[in-house]
């Protein structure tokens, strides 16, 4: 209804032009995502715990970014712990024994606490359907046109568009 | 409108409302929990488990090992001697120390992020009799999941943490506490 | 000066109670002169804040320790600028701060309708303003009395907190806050007015539409100050920390955002009314719940005030709040019938729709991950943190898919007419979104991430761009000349073309500073060098300030680019204030357009012949800043009334309209 055939030829080549650019940008995410990283030297994977574990002297920062003494001699336990061989987990699991589950960065796996993870796709799942209810409703409520019966020729769709453009600038600058 | 559209807009309007209601009701007695609590205040997940063993070298003296202390109830105090609220209890602990040091009870000092100049200096002129020891690293700190000073464990004979006080002690609380775990008071 | 506050306070809640029964008996019985009087109360209530507060204020420049709070809050050695600015360091204060914001938003509403073109919800709305007032003012007056004075007052103070007399910054960033969030109050109870009125609210959408956009304003600088503070004040290299405090700050900002975007659906198509209604309640209702955060002391954050026992008061207004806004939206909604019609989901509306959705998801993410701590240990005991690594994975992909919205939806057209024109129109900025991607990827950046953020910033950045330069040539071809002029022909649109670009560059410059960025910890000897990012730092030594207030410890480092070129020094800094058991850092930064060399202090050893530095490159944190500024003008000019033409005799000939011709060559494109 809307584009001449013209117009329609154009438009093909220009969604050839932006299928090109999106299949270009997901090919590209994906050999990123996919390629392998540089495995972790000491120094990063002591900078990768301490982020993960929360400064308890501090208000919201990690261990990796808190300048606190305490914070200081925790980076510097990771330290020792790491290149005596132990693992992240193990390493986690020392702090959370004598600090408790809150010295972790992020809720522990497991529990009520766990299902914190899938609060985030829930809420966008919620929205999804939310907002697909409410476009389905709209698009299924039939048009009323009580202007049809008795109006002169039908617009072009130049005229139409025209008039419509029109009256969205007057309407931004109406008072209020 | 007719009675009948007006009936089911009353029904729709007294479900929604009882939602609305329902929810406020839960979303305010949710956020009513968190009030009364001091946020800050984290309960410590060491109370019941044994007590995480160190060695530590006394300020002037032989190293310190806690678990050649199995035997006798030990109350472990992390104190610095830039910790103001450190030096409101020592009064306590050192009463404590004079009470029970022949008892089988052992008031041990652990001395976090100090010097041990400072240290030294405050044990003399606070007059403390006590053993004392420094956790140069913090790793006994650390391992005792401790957030500042002072902190107070009390370790029973058989090894096992069973208070920890966050603050400064009370003189009638601690020996209450001690007082129970001797022989001959069961 | 205790007495004259606490009678003055007293005698503005007594001034709030009239205005509100008056407005609420003028708004039943419909009497004008009821209205009116209530209407001119606004400006005595106003009146007797702005005394209470300029009470405070003297008693603070002129050392009144017989009042609790100038003994807490300030000291004899505090310099005048941070004295005055500890009218609002604390809870009681800040309130009367509160307060005087609301009185003033009270008393531009009273101006605004001065004349006799109010809609029929004018008395309504003043009744619920008034009411709001009552409440803080109960507040004032009863668990948190800034005016409380002491038995036996100190010889000095204790002064403000070391951290809140660091740095100017303290002079801005709450106030705009507060211009921020106290301005909701406004489009609230519009809405309220317009539900208890039963009114057709698209009167009611027009005149609020501009009231938020300003607020929005407002709070968009309050938060990028908030920011900046984070950033220049507290040393430790970031800019936002998920901190409870910071993450309600921002739930208004993005509901807000949403109904900026859906109120274009009320007015252009008659859809969303009642939408519309429940936004601005959320918005009010949200930023209800984030004063209950942070003044009730139930989670721990940064920003935590001293404990005081305003959270039960906060948490029955916050009932309050809930109960009516959204119990009166529930009454309305049986009894709306839903004009909206729609032939394709790929229009500006379905895009509104979108914008909507994510904006509310990221909405409820965000605040499901700051109460959630308190949940769990309301269930089971447990204590948990939920900090930034768990914000930052969940809130990404709803960000990144925001960014795809604001790079494609404003070539949609309305009702779907001209698609294919869109598709032509999203050709280069997609072709350039992809290459800065493939471009960003080769250079070696490894995170997914990172790669989509910068080319969406780009696709954002070339697509509104594009609809800009657009604008202005159309405009132009219209015989009108001059690229101001067209600028302003569209300037709604233009505006938010605006708000786009600086979203892209505040998008960019959070990639560029989340992935990008390096940091070093060294500890040097006076003399001694480390090589950081390419640069030699090299450690001066020690300089030591004796202030009245505090102890400044100043330790200069030398900074030389490869090839020995100097490039200045930096100068992080400790302070020592007598209050505080532990030093407070203050940051010392290089900042350049691509990125910052930032320098704190962590320790010294033996007297300062040996330092502890952190070193951190960050890259695009000033593009982050100018990216603010920019949203926050496009914002500015979006509301800006329109011009309207006056003719010989100074009559009001209405605002100006585009010829038809201009419009036609328009459509032909």
């Amino acid at each position: 209804m809307n584009a001449l055939p013209l117009a329609r030829g154009r438009a093909g080549g220009a969604g050839l032009v932006v299928l090109a650019a999106l299949a270009a940008a997901v090919i590209t995410l994906a050999v990123v995502a996919v390629t392998g990283k540089a495995p972790a030297s000491q120094a990063q994977q002591v900078q990768q715990i301490a982020a993960g574990l929360h400064c308890p002297i501090c208000k919201d920062l990690s261990v990796a970014d808190s300048p606190a003494t305490l914070a200081q001699q925790m980076r510097q336990q990771i330290a020792q712990e790491v290149s005596a061989g132990e693992s992240p987990d193990q390493i986690r699991a020392g702090f959370v024994a004598a600090y408790g589950d809150s010295v972790l960065m992020s809720p522990p796996r497991r529990g009520l606490a766990g299902t914190a993870y899938f609060l985030p796709a829930l809420v966008l799942l919620a929205g999804l359907i939310a907002a697909g209810a409410l476009l389905r409703r709209w698009l299924r409520t039939p048009r009323a046109d009580p202007a049809a019966a008795d109006s002169g020729p039908p617009l072009s769709a130049a005229q139409r568009r025209a008039v419509a453009r029109a009256v969205a600038r007057l309407r931004e600058e109406e008072p209020g | 409108m007719t009675a009948r559209v007006t009936g089911r807009i009353t029904r729709r309007r007294a479900t929604l409302l009882a939602t609305v209601a329902a929810g406020v009701a839960v979303v305010v007695a949710l956020l009513a929990t968190g009030l009364g609590r001091d946020p800050s205040a984290v309960a410590s997940p060491l109370v019941g488990r044994m007590a995480p063993n160190f060695t530590l070298p006394q300020l002037d003296g032989q190293p310190v090992t806690l678990s050649k202390l199995r035997g006798q109830v030990v109350v472990i105090n992390f104190w610095a001697s830039w910790c103001t609220e450190c030096q409101t209890e020592q009064a306590a602990l050192n009463q404590t120390w004079q009470q029970f040091q022949d008892s089988g009870v052992v008031v041990l000092g652990v001395n976090f992020e100090d010097s041990t100049g400072a240290a030294r200096d405050y044990v003399r002129s606070d007059s403390v009799t006590y053993p004392v020891v420094e956790d140069a690293a913090s790793h006994t700190a650390l391992s005792y999941g401790l957030r500042g000073v002072p902190e107070t464990f009390v370790v029973s004979r058989s090894g096992r943490i069973v208070s920890h006080v966050i603050g400064p002690v009370d003189t009638t609380a601690l020996s209450n506490e001690i007082s129970a775990m001797l022989p001959g008071s069961q | 000066m205790s007495q004259l506050g606490t009678y003055l306070l007293l005698f503005g809640l007594a001034v709030a109670g009239f205005g509100l029964v008056t407005a609420a008996v003028g708004a039943k019985t419909g009497r004008p002169g009821l209205v009116e009087t209530a209407r001119r109360v606004a400006f005595g209530l106003l009146a007797i804040v702005a005394a209470a507060n300029v009470t405070m204020l003297v008693a603070l420049l002129t050392n009144d320790f017989a009042l609790r709070y100038v003994a807490e809050n300030s000291a004899r050695e505090t310099p005048v600028f941070f004295k005055a600015l500890s009218l609002w360091a604390a809870d009681d204060g800040s309130l009367l701060l509160w307060n005087l914001v609301l009185a003033g938003y009270l008393a531009a509403v009273a101006i605004r309708f001065r004349r006799d073109d109010r809609p029929p919800t004018f008395p309504y709305a003043l009744g619920v303003l008034y009411a709001v007032q009552a409440f803080y003012l109960v507040l004032i007056n009863g668990p948190a009395r800034p005016f409380a004075s002491l038995a036996s007052p100190p010889a000095d103070g204790r002064g403000p907190a070391p951290l809140l007399q660091n740095h100017p910054l303290m002079a801005v960033h709450p106030p705009f806050l507060y211009l921020g969030f106290i301005g909701f109050t406004v489009p609230f109870a519009f809405g309220i007015a317009s539900l208890l009125a039963g009114q057709g609210s698209d009167q009611w959408v027009s005149l609020i539409r501009r009231w938020t956009l300003v607020v929005w304003c407002f709070l968009t600088i309050g938060l990028l100050l908030g920011a900046l503070w984070s950033y220049s004040v507290l040393g430790w290299g970031g800019y936002w920390a998920w901190d409870p405090v910071e993450n309600v700050a921002l739930l208004p900002w993005l509901m807000s955002t949403a109904f900026l975007h859906s109120v274009m659906l009320q007015e252009r198509r008659g859809m969303a009314r009642l939408w519309n209604i429940a936004l601005v309640i959320g918005a009010f209702a949200l930023m209800t719940f984030g004063t209950f955060l942070t003044r009730g002391n139930v989670l721990s954050s940064v920003h935590a005030f001293a404990q005081t026992s305003v959270g039960p008061a906060y948490l029955g207004f916050l009932a309050l709040v809930l109960l009516t806004g959204f119990g009166l939206v529930a009454w309305r909604l049986p009894t709306l019938r839903s004009p909206a019609t729609l032939t394709s989901a790929v229009s500006r509306e379905g895009a509104f729709v979108a914008n909507n959705m994510l904006l509310l998801a990221a909405t409820g993410i965000i605040l499901l991950g700051t109460v959630f701590p308190l949940i769990v240990e309301a269930v089971t005991g447990q204590q948990i943190t939920v900090g930034g690594p768990y914000f930052r994975s969940s809130i990404t992909p709803v960000f990144l898919l925001i960014l795809l919205l604001a790079g494609t939806a404003p070539l949609l057209p309305w009702r779907a007419t001209s698609r294919a024109r869109a598709l032509r129109r999203l050709r280069i900025p997609a072709a350039v979104a992809a290459a800065v991607m493939i471009a960003t990827a080769a250079a070696g950046v490894t995170s997914v991430y990172a790669v989509a953020g910068f080319g969406l910033a780009a696709l954002v950045l070339v697509t509104n761009g594009q609809e800009l330069v657009s604008g202005i040539s159309v405009g132009r071809h219209g015989g009108r000349g001059g690229a101001i002029r067209a600028l302003l022909r569209s300037r709604r649109r233009h505006a938010g073309l605006v708000v786009h670009i600086g979203l892209a560059l505040v998008a960019a410059g959070i990639t560029a500073s989340s992935t990008l960025g390096q940091q070093s910890q060294v500890t040097l000897k006076t003399g001694q060098a480390a090589v950081f990012g390419g640069q030699v730092l090299r450690y001066q030594g020690l300089r030591t300030d004796q202030q009245p207030q505090r102890i400044v410890l100043t330790a200069t480092v030398s900074v030389t680019d490869p090839g020995g070129v100097p490039a200045g020094t930096l100068a992080p800094r400790m302070n020592l204030y007598p209050a505080a058991t532990e030093p407070i850092g203050t940051p010392s930064i290089h900042r350049g357009a691509v990125w910052d060399l930032y320098a704190s202090v962590i320790s010294l050893q033996n007297d300062g012949s040996s330092a502890t530095f952190r070193f951190y490159r960050n890259p695009g944190v000033n593009w982050l800043w100018a990216g603010g500024l920019v949203m926050a003008l496009g914002g500015i000019a979006a509301a800006w009334p329109p011009r309207r033409r006056r003719d010989g005799q100074g009559r009001d000939r209405g605002a100006r309209v585009p010829s038809p011709r201009a419009e036609a060559k328009a459509g032909a494109r």
